[in-house]
């Protein structure tokens, strides 16, 4: 029961006891702080005030947009919509992307077709077509978490279906067989827990994904119009016509789509990585 | 003889591969019998485990395909059974255990974990009373301090200590037949005996029929009642374990005794058969074993033995030699 707890507690600090490994954690958390407690605390954005287009200032962090809303506060309402669109569609992929993978390496009749509708996926301009899906159901969180958890499953698909067919040639999967175990039951209880780490990495990247794909729909129109994200600070920005004036309403958003995404890519690859004995110490 | 539990007959395994066809097992037949031990001997490619898998459906096809034959098991042939027939069969009726234990495990569980939940699957058992179960099955197969080993994963244990959790896996649900696919060979000696002496002891003890695959003749020596000795593919000799020792009645079988070192014989070197075992690709007529035969005649290479009574009186041997009576009686 202590070697395995050893190990894990050794690969946890292979992964995140580097700089790298811990800063992106630590900002993954502010974020994950930020969505859930934030909007208690920093009033809901109002317009109509008087303090319109104002840069930076001790009073207002980030500067007022031209309805002379605090653009801080409306980072911070943003931070809940952002991080909840994009982690809800990578669960969403994860979901979709583990089960076709697994059935695909461990169901050799199916695996052809898995395979091809991976490609299909994969080689499908996504953007174009999750602008004219959204547009086709009317724009709203709901549908863009649907929409990005619908299109971007296919490389978690093909991640997992060549890592578990790796796992499905192992004798232990013909242990199980000679037991008398189903397939729902192999792919469930032999497959599933030897590919989680690889879950765990694909969350993360997933996440990433998610969350520009989300500032990229809002930013084009496509969010919910009753709510704060970030790409719709980016959106109203640039159609208030300030997009090259007022510098302090496109930067600070930019900068949280920037840090969420790095710190979630690093800390995917740092967990990979972790797992690799060749890069062990990098 | 009691009845056989197992009936293969006329079993033929083809691999289909980018350079042809091989043809892993030809028309083989095999009988196992309750209480006792078949040896099914012979080197790397002859054919031995392919035909394990067969019986236990493991054969991926592609690029396996099973050609012909029959392997009747309680009044059913399993390879034309139902999927949810074979899985019925797996494990209560037919078990095996596998060479290279380690790997035959699933690491991300307990051994305790794993047989407990065998038993909840299959036996419809209870948390508790299947994980009791599990400790009761680990001390069966007698690891010390079983209540505190079944927390154990299995890369905590020795490589004898879990062959003897793949055995206990195995025999959880109480198979009647156990098909172990070179259980020793990963093992050192010692150990070896050992993990016998185990098989040996629960088949006296629950009457299972036992099917060994080993290329190790003392293994053969010690446990086998019945031997078939396969070569290329086909079984080219069959018979009691004391006559086929002592008399050979096929070459390759004479020339795998010859071939064990004896601390009584003051040979300065290891005799070997000559040769290595033909392409399966391309078999051609005539007996497989003709080019490393120091007995062969013209008619070997035309005619394939087929497997037959080496001597009018031989009871229940089969050898497929075409001298296979003047191998048998030492003059050729």
């Amino acid at each position: 029961m202590t070697a395995p707890l050893v190990v894990t507690r050794a690969r946890r600090r292979r992964a995140f006891g580097s700089p790298s490994g811990y800063l992106s954690v630590a900002l993954l958390l502010l974020f994950a702080l930020t969505a859930v407690f934030g909007p208690m605390l920093v009033d809901k954005p109002r317009g109509l005030g008087a303090d319109i287009l104002q840069s930076p200032s001790a009073q207002h962090w980030f500067g007022t947009d031209d309805l002379g809303q605090d653009v801080f506060a409306q980072v911070i309402w943003g931070t809940r919509i952002s991080m909840a669109v994009g982690v809800a569609a990578s669960l969403i992929a994860i979901v979709i992307g583990t089960a076709l993978g697994l059935l695909g390496a461990y169901v050799k009749r199916l695996d052809p077709f898995i395979s091809t509708l991976v490609d299909v996926m994969l080689s499908l301009p996504l953007l174009p077509l999750m602008i004219l899906v959204t547009a086709l159901v009317g724009a709203s969180a709901t549908s863009l978490i649907v929409v990005i958890g619908l299109l971007s499953w296919a490389e978690v698909a093909r991640l997992i279906r060549s890592n578990g067919m790796v796992v499905a040639s192992m004798p232990y999967i013909d242990g199980a067989k000679v037991l008398g175990a189903g397939p729902l039951r192999i792919i469930g209880t032999e497959l599933l827990p030897a590919v989680s780490p690889l879950i765990v990495v694909s969350v993360l990247l997933t996440a990433a994904r998610a969350v520009i794909s989300e500032a990229g729909l809002s930013f084009l129109g496509m969010g919910d119009p009753s709510s704060w994200s970030w790409g719709r600070i980016l959106l109203n920005a640039q159609r208030s016509g300030v997009i090259a004036t007022a510098w302090w309403q496109t930067l600070f958003p930019s900068l949280a789509i920037l840090l969420l995404v790095l710190s979630a890519t690093i800390a995917g690859i740092r967990y990979n990585d972790s797992r690799d004995p060749r890069t062990r110490g990098v | 003889m009691s009845e056989p539990i197992v009936t293969v007959r006329g079993l033929s395994v083809d691999f289909h591969t980018r350079d042809g066809v091989v043809k892993a097992v030809q028309d083989l037949d095999l009988d196992l019998h309750p209480s006792r031990t078949l040896a099914l001997l012979g080197e790397s490619g002859s054919g031995k485990s392919v035909t394990a898998q067969a019986i236990m459906g493991l054969l991926d096809s592609p690029p396996a395909r099973i050609t012909a034959g029959s392997v009747r098991f309680r009044g059913v042939d399993l390879l034309q059974a139902s999927a949810a027939e074979r899985r019925e069969a797996n494990g209560g009726g037919i078990s095996m255990v596998f060479q290279d234990s380690l790997s035959a495990l699933n690491p991300v569980y307990t051994v305790g974990g794993q047989i407990a939940e065998l038993l909840r699957v299959r036996r419809g058992m209870s948390r508790r009373a299947a994980w009791d179960r599990a400790v009761e099955l680990i001390d069966h197969v007698r690891i010390p301090a079983p209540a505190r080993r079944a927390k154990d994963y299995p890369h905590q244990f020795s490589g004898g200590m879990r062959q003897r959790i793949m055995i206990a896996l195995a025999i959880a649900l109480e198979p009647s037949v156990l098909i172990a696919d070179e259980p020793t060979t990963a093992l050192d000696v010692t150990v070896q005996a050992q993990i016998m002496e185990l098989l040996l002891d629960l088949q006296r003890e629950n009457g299972m029929g036992l099917m060994l695959i080993t290329h190790d003749l003392g293994v053969v020596a010690e446990v086998a009642d019945d031997i078939a000795v396969m070569y290329a593919g086909r079984v080219v000799e069959k018979g009691g374990v004391h006559e086929l020792f002592a008399d050979p009645a096929h070459p390759y079988t004479r020339g795998l005794l010859r071939s064990v070192p004896r601390v009584d014989r003051a040979d300065s070197t290891l005799w070997a058969i000559p040769g290595s075992p033909p392409n399966l690709l391309d078999l051609g007529e005539g007996c497989a074993f003709r080019e490393r035969c120091d007995t062969a005649v013209g008619v070997c290479a035309v005619e394939r033995p087929a497997l037959a009574r080496p001597v009018a009186d031989a009871g229940s041997r089969l050898a497929a030699c075409h001298r296979s009576e003047e191998v048998v009686h030492g003059r050729a």
